[in-house]
């Protein structure tokens, strides 16, 4: 199936997501969409499956135009989509959510459940997409909940699939299961449109790479293109893709962590035991596929989580299972993974919630009543300091950008007397610049003689930034590795093999 | 500041009792009350004697069983004791599984102790006894009427929408019922006066929850609250000046033949009125449809994964509505069935049944089996209640009033067994 999208653009009030985008599918091409975070890569996507109606533009398939009210009609017209936050209803089997609308019947409008798992066994033998239909979707890792999500694609008749940044969540490994999966596809006659920011699997996979930016096709690429190459045009100017980081001894042990178990909103201990020490001028990597517990580990760490059992030590004292107040005041700052929920009070002006750490203390509060003007002299000072973008300090937090949301929460943690700082994703949605920004932001946090821990799902940032590199998996750290390990080592890591296995093989 | 800190190294780690532990040690004060109120707090030469026979509307007893005749005190300090020793098992082996069964095994048996103390001879001259199968026939009344409420929450939740105003379609349907009983003296049209209310009211529900995605619960509240003002009002400016249209009867029993002779079992399960009958016919089919259909896999789908379902062409809002009205359709029914078990209507006839069908939907675990274990074991409770007033029981009536509540703030709170609702239960549909 050909699909070509020519002229889409899509207006959301004044702001164009989509300007005048074309672009077209041949039939058994892997075509990457390759954009940074807020470039209009999912408009476009939601465009093309019908979740959105384009402005201007036309849909044509194998050259006869299109339109789709719903994206049932996508899908009717071969049209696939693999979402980045998973369409799969967790407590249904396997086979229940394949063939969700699509259901075979018997008499009285029964399910036929032994069709159902016969067309999953024969899918998954032509892709390679190996799973257990009476398997209960919320109890698979993540890598075979996507293959689920491909194999509905499939029963669904696809022609198209798209892929909405697959990558994120996948181990090392499940990525080379997926590429392969990719191939094989494409040789069974199906096209693939491929989003990522992801430059190594971009090269590794693609036929043809249409680069977008800021809502515009800005040009295309071929997977032999160099990674800077490919970096700058998604950026629109040269970056550096390493971070720099000077050699930095590191000091005495600033946290402790003991034999640490804490369990998840449904009971399960997801942190299992974990013993591991910062110390005074290093950062620590958690590494880890998403959900292995680093989550739950940061949110005790930041007394937002009960701790079951173990203690948690912050230069001498303890402080397990103390309150958030308690922990922050004895010098941890925490950067939290979900900045919007958890990091800030969107609807709160920029300098209200730059000193939201702070609210009883001098010299911001009185006597129980706030002093605006020392609110508004500390906010100017920090916008400054952290390079904020912002129309004005009484601006809502909601009104800027995720990289400067990110910064204002950097600037609140910093710029205090800081033992230890934990950082979750620190990275997450953000534009290459703003990375840069972080990035160094945390290495002179290190330079300055405090630990640091940070957790991130992207392997790269990971291996960029970590001193030493522990890699977690079900709970448990399988090993602590330094930065110079071998992705394929760090893969089998956060695959849940043993560090010892690991050197033996 | 200082002192903050010099705090923060005395905070222990807190140590909390884990789900079976609290309910071992629930069942084991259980037990022991029941030891001591039921076994020591009876005479040690009284005697409990139960009788089985059965009792027709008329009074006259069929045919007679045997009665059987048990000491007081060593049968209650036995069943305290069975259910200590099922509490201390709980909490010595902590069993993964079944902790429900093993407690509603020990509510059954404090039950028994209730009902074996309220049995007991109270002297030489004096002669008392209770007979089971009217205590059966008389509990499963109250059962019906939950499990047409539960299961009408079981339709709607499945499919994400919170019920609250079963009570106040019960009131609805009981009251129409009632007066079309009277004015023709037939069921069926009081059934389908039923389903038409039911319906009405499922449909406003529907509209506010869907189409304005208001809070589903205050919503529900408010209708409900509505419908048994209008019902009071009703009452006062129609049915008192005009009794006529208060004069209906309870449902005639249907006895099937052969199987109403079992001994006990007849004519607890065999003899009951048409009521009876739909709502175990309407248990199996929900059943089937829910978990054997392609119509129950999208209603699922729907109440779980709202966004899902979208993606694959389910139609969310409809499938919701459809839903939202059968359930009102099925609550409306049973107000009539609630009319047909008293005979007639007065303003307070639900007396909170639409909020214990709630707590029994639950209890049940959002499926039709476990509603109808839900809706016998706090019909039970509300027909003793009722009933233990003629007895000089040591618990106080509402003692036993509040005992489902209590059991469902334990099953809500995650003490007993993991319950979890449809994951998108209560929370509105936008499309994008």
């Amino acid at each position: 199936m050909r699909v070509e999208l020519r002229g889409i653009t899509k207006r959301f009030g004044t702001f164009t997501a989509n300007d005048q985008i074309s672009l077209t599918v041949e039939p058994g091409q892997i075509h990457c969409l390759l954009g940074e975070n807020g470039a209009g890569k999912s408009t476009l996507m939601n465009v093309l499956f019908g979740l959105l109606r384009p402005d201007e533009g036309q849909i044509l398939i194998d050259g006869e135009p299109v339109t789709f009210a719903n994206s049932g009609e996508a899908v009717r017209r071969g049209i696939g989509m693999v979402h980045q936050h998973f369409m799969l209803v967790p407590v249904f089997s396997v086979a229940e959510n394949v063939v969700l609308g699509f259901e075979p019947t018997k008499s009285f409008n029964r399910l036929d459940r032994l069709r159902a798992r016969e067309s999953i066994h024969e899918a998954s033998q032509r892709f390679g997409l190996e799973v257990d239909p009476d398997a209960i979707v919320e109890e698979l890792p993540v890598g075979i909940q996507q293959r689920v999500e491909i194999l509905k694609a499939l029963n669904h008749d696809a022609q198209l699939l798209i892929l909405d940044e697959p990558t994120a969540v996948l181990t090392p490994q499940e990525i080379d299961a997926l590429i392969g999966i990719m191939r094989s596809l494409k040789d069974a006659g199906k096209s693939i449109l491929f989003i990522s920011h992801k430059l190594r699997e971009v090269r590794e996979v693609s036929d043809v790479i249409t680069v977008i930016r800021q809502g515009r096709v800005v040009g295309t690429a071929e997977p032999t293109d160099s990674e800077t190459q490919l970096a700058s045009l998604m950026v629109g100017r040269d970056v550096s893709l390493t971070v720099t980081k000077e050699a930095h001894e590191a000091g005495a042990s600033r946290l402790e962590i003991r034999d640490l178990v804490v369990r998840d909103d449904r009971g399960v201990a997801v942190v299992d035991g974990v013993s591991l020490d910062v110390r005074a001028g290093e950062i620590v990597a958690l590494a880890g596929v998403q959900g292995n517990g680093q989550t739950e580990l940061v949110e005790a760490l930041a007394g937002v989580r009960p701790v079951e059992s173990g203690t948690i030590t912050l230069d001498g004292r303890d402080i397990t299972n103390a309150t958030p107040r308690e922990i922050l005041d004895a010098g941890l700052g925490h950067v939290p993974e979900d900045r919007q929920r958890d990091g800030l009070v969107l609807s709160m002006s920029v300098a209200d919630n730059l000193v939201l750490n702070t609210p009883r203390a001098t010299p911001y509060a009185r006597r129980g009543s706030r002093r605006r003007s020392e609110v508004r002299r500390n906010a100017e000072e920090r916008i400054r300091d952290f390079d904020i973008r912002t129309e004005s300090p009484e601006a809502p937090v909601s009104s800027l950008s995720g990289g400067n949301q990110q910064k204002v929460i950097l600037a609140r943690e910093l710029s205090r007397p800081l033992k230890v700082l934990v950082a979750a994703q620190p990275t997450r949605g953000l534009d290459v610049g703003s990375i840069e920004y972080v990035h160094r932001q945390i290495v002179e946090t290190r330079n300055a003689g405090q630990g640091v821990v940070i957790i991130s799902s992207e392997l790269d940032e990971v291996l960029a930034l970590g001193d030493r590199v522990a890699v977690m998996h079900h709970g448990k750290i399988m090993g602590v590795v330094a930065p110079s390990t071998s992705r394929e080592t760090i893969g089998l890591l956060m695959a849940g093999v043993v560090l010892e296995e690991v050197a033996g093989a | 500041m200082t002192t903050t800190l010099a705090n923060i190294s005395e905070t222990a780690p807190r140590r909390r009792l884990q789900r079976d532990q609290v309910i071992g040690l629930l069942m084991v004060a259980l037990g022991l009350f029941t030891a001591w109120a039921f076994g020591l707090g009876a005479a040690g030469r009284s005697q409990s004697q139960f009788t089985f026979d059965p009792v027709n509307a008329s009074g006259t007893v069929p045919w007679h069983l045997g009665a059987l005749t048990l000491p007081t005190r060593v049968s209650c300090l036995l069943a305290g004791a069975l259910i200590i020793a099922g509490g201390v098992e709980i909490l010595w082996r902590r069993p993964r599984r079944a902790l429900l069964a093993r407690f509603g095994g020990g509510a059954v048996l404090f039950f028994l102790a209730i009902l074996t103390w309220a049995s007991r001879t109270h002297g030489p001259s004096q002669v008392s006894f209770v007979n089971l199968t009217s205590v059966l026939v008389g509990g499963i009344a109250p059962a019906v009427v939950l499990t047409y409420g539960s299961l009408s929450g079981v339709l709607c939740e499945r499919a994400g929408v919170v019920n609250i105003a079963i009570e106040g379609q019960f009131l609805a349907g009981a009251f129409l019922g009632s007066l079309i009983d009277s004015v023709t003296h037939n069921f069926f049209f009081a059934t389908l006066g039923g389903v038409v209310v039911g319906a009405g009211l499922g449909a406003i529900l529907a509209f506010f929850a869907l189409r304005y995605q208001s809070d589903q619960i205050i919503a529900g509240v408010v209708l409900a609250s509505l419908v048994i003002s209008l019902g009071s009002y009703l009452n006062l400016q129609v049915l008192t000046p005009y009794p006529q249209y208060n004069a209906g009867s309870p449902a005639p029993n249907l006895m099937i033949p052969l199987l109403g002779k079992i001994p006990i079992l007849g004519p607890v399960l065999f003899d009951e009125n048409g009521f009876f009958y739909l709502v175990v016919a309407l248990v199996l089919l929900i059943s089937f449809g829910l978990f054997r259909t392609r119509w129950g896999l999208r209603v699922r789908a729907v109440g779980e994964h709202p966004k899902a379902a979208a993606s694959v062409g389910i139609d969310v809002i409809r499938t919701r509505y459809v839903n939202v009205i059968l359930g009102g359709v099925v609550a409306g029914v049973g107000g009539v069935a609630l009319f047909a078990w008293q005979g007639q209507f007065q303003p307070g006839i639900t007396s909170g049944y639409g909020y214990i069908a709630l707590a029994g939907l639950i209890f049940g675990r959002w499926r039709p089996s476990g509603v109808v274990v839900a809706a016998l074991l706090f019909g039970m409770s509300v027909y003793l209640a009722n009933n233990l007033q003629t007895y000089q029981v040591p618990v106080s009536t509402s003692i036993l009033l509040m005992f489902p509540y209590v059991v469902t703030i334990f099953v809500v709170s995650g003490l007993i067994g993991r319950v979890r609702a449809p994951a998108a239960d209560g929370i509105p549909y936008k499309r994008d």
